[in-house]
């Protein structure tokens, strides 16, 4: 029953994982095809559905379903792809900081307090203003700002490890810094990093969305389910759905993935 | 004949400071050992908690370095060599089987974890030679591929002795190997460390805090007090005629089993000893019950093996 978090979140993921995958099979229509004389058709639990459009259709007459599907890959690409940016710089500086301590941390704890310092969106903004708008420029905005919890747990729990007797074994067996810090200290702190990665993920996913929201993130006509949200904006009185569908989307994905999380953080928490 | 291991003058002290405006104080964890000892022998380092055992064995290690001093493993300075060539010469056996292993790996690799550190031998020479030092310990093939966590107690202190014997070390650092385990399986491991010892030859440094452990596998005793060997004698003599007050102290705090004794009287007072603030004149003088008016300005020197003033005509 404790456990009934993890498995609701694992299965949202997988589920959004396999739509994003088998897109391309799955999805009823092409999700840039147009079709101006079926423009905002309704879903089908309104009257009037057709259904050839399940979910109905936008502004511009393209297939709900098949955007949302589409959209799911560029949610969840950015989302992995920042994660694993973001992961790579923020564990080496922690694991970096925590391990050698001293001036090393010194300077790992300065770098931290200076990103904890900068706005995100704001630097997203000015970036995109600078360089133009595309899924790429997003990956790595994100990823050179969203590192600081990583560095913030690794280098906690490497110091933790870091006193240890199998690391002072393995410092007497004659191994390596290098090989102790990747054989000896990353193995034991993974866990903890896993559950910093789906709190991540989550916030890149948002953040994803509310860039593309705000015209900064990935140029239409990619079907993002920010960019979706933020082209049915003029339609919301009258074609409500066109707001929701992706907004509910974009909901449940980042619950199933703090689900998870949190599923994470018990069983880790429970080990240790 | 060069002795297998040799200590010269080793001291370690720290600056500690206390609190933010506070004056930094120096802690001498270890104060000026020296030590030689002949190959294939087995020295016992006995004293209290915080008399700076612990420190002793880092330093050895080469996990601390020394502010002063040397050890010497057969000939050769260890602050000279580098981590491999160190690892081949001594190697450890911790106190706690539990924090000594890497959770994340399986019992071979933890064992093979030296040799790979070492290079130069095959995936496959790496394995053999790892399940055939676990077998020698006790530890079956079908148990090697298991995690730490899946064995017991007992079981983890053997692989953890296996992987420091992996290396055929010339020096073994026991630093209370046993005193983490029940009773029960205590003497197994004694047992076994014994039989390894004069199997291999391997020279021996066992740390402890339990004399009659030490009685049991020591041919000659270090006592230790703040950071200081107070005497260094032959096993059988130091129990037997033991010289240093400190010494009879030890020797008499240790419990019987016979009922309603309580805990002993050892009649040095409840002054702790504290690194930081070494006494002037003997070490030991504040607590000693036979101190005379000299001990206290005047560091005794070392008569027979012990420092003591009394010992001196």
């Amino acid at each position: 029953m404790k456990k009934a978090g993890l498995y609701v979140g694992l299965a949202i993921l997988v589920l959004v994982a396999l739509a994003a995958i088998l897109a391309p099979w799955i999805a009823p229509h092409d999700p840039y095809a147009q079709d101006l004389n079926n423009r905002l058709a309704v879903p089908f639990w309104m009257e009037g559905t057709n259904p050839a459009n399940l979910l109905g259709t936008d502004q511009l007459g393209r297939d709900y379903l098949s955007r949302l599907l589409y959209g799911a890959r560029v949610s969840l690409i950015i989302g992995v792809l920042t994660v694993i940016v973001s992961g790579v710089i923020g564990i080496t500086l922690g694991v970096l900081g925590g391990f050698f301590g001293g001036r090393v941390d010194d300077v790992v704890l300065f770098l931290i307090t200076t990103r904890l310092a900068i706005p995100v969106v704001l630097v997203a903004l000015a970036v995109v203003g600078l360089f133009g708008s595309s899924a790429v420029l997003v990956v790595t905005v994100l990823g050179l700002l969203l590192w600081d919890r990583f560095a913030v747990v690794a280098r906690s729990t490497t110091m933790q490890v870091r006193g240890l007797d199998y690391v002072s074994a393995a410092w007497a067996a004659g191994c390596s810094t290098p090989r102790i810090l990747l054989s000896e200290i990353l193995p034991n702190i993974l866990s903890h990093l896993a559950v910093v990665a789906t709190l991540e993920m989550a916030l890149a996913i948002l953040l994803e969305a509310s860039l593309s929201f705000l015209g900064l993130g990935v140029p239409p006509p990619l079907p993002s389910w920010g960019l979706m949200i933020a082209e049915g904006r003029d339609f919301m009185f009258f074609s409500a759905w066109v707001i929701w569908i992706p907004g509910i989307a974009l909901f449940v994905l980042v619950l199933g993935i703090n689900l998870l999380g949190d599923g994470l953080r018990d069983l880790v928490g429970g080990r240790a | 004949m060069t002795p297998a291991i040799e200590i010269r003058n080793l001291a370690k002290r720290f600056n500690v400071k206390q609190g933010f405006f506070g004056k930094p104080r120096e802690v001498r964890a270890v104060d000026g050992v020296n030590l030689r000892l002949e190959e294939g022998a087995t020295l016992g380092i006995v004293g209290e908690s915080g008399c700076g055992k612990s420190t002793l064995a880092k330093l050895i290690l080469g996990l601390l370095a020394p502010t002063e001093g040397d050890v010497l493993v057969a000939g050769q300075s260890l602050g000279a060599l580098d981590r491999r060539a160190r690892a081949r010469l001594i190697q450890p056996v911790f106190q706690d089987p539990f924090s000594s292993l890497n959770p994340r790996r399986r019992v071979v690799d933890v064992v093979a974890m030296p040799l790979v550190a070492q290079g130069g031998l095959s995936g496959a020479e790496i394995r053999a030679q790892s399940l055939a030092m676990l077998e020698r310990v006790g530890i079956s093939a079908e148990m090697a591929g298991r995690y730490p966590a899946q064995l017991s107690g007992g079981q983890r202190q053997r692989v953890a002795i296996a992987r420091a014997l992996v290396l055929r070390p010339r020096i073994l650092l026991c630093d209370e190997p046993t005193s983490a385990l029940d009773v029960s399986v205590q003497a197994q491991i004694l047992n076994l460390l014994a039989e390894l010892r004069r199997d291999m030859g391997i020279t021996t440094l066992f740390i402890s805090h339990n004399l009659a452990v030490v009685e049991h596998v020591a041919d000659a005793v270090a006592v230790m007090y703040l950071g200081r060997f107070v005497e260094y004698a032959p096993a059988k003599e130091l129990f037997a005629a033991p010289r240093h007050p400190y010494t009879r102290a030890l020797l008499a705090s240790v419990l019987t089993p016979e009922p309603g004794l309580g805990v002993p009287d050892v009649g040095l007072g409840d002054a702790m000893p504290d690194p930081s603030n070494i006494p002037p004149g003997c070490r030991f003088h504040p607590r000693c019950p036979v101190a005379i008016a000299r001990c206290s300005t005047e560091a005794p020197p070392l008569v027979g093996g012990a420092e003591c003033h009394l010992l001196t005509p």
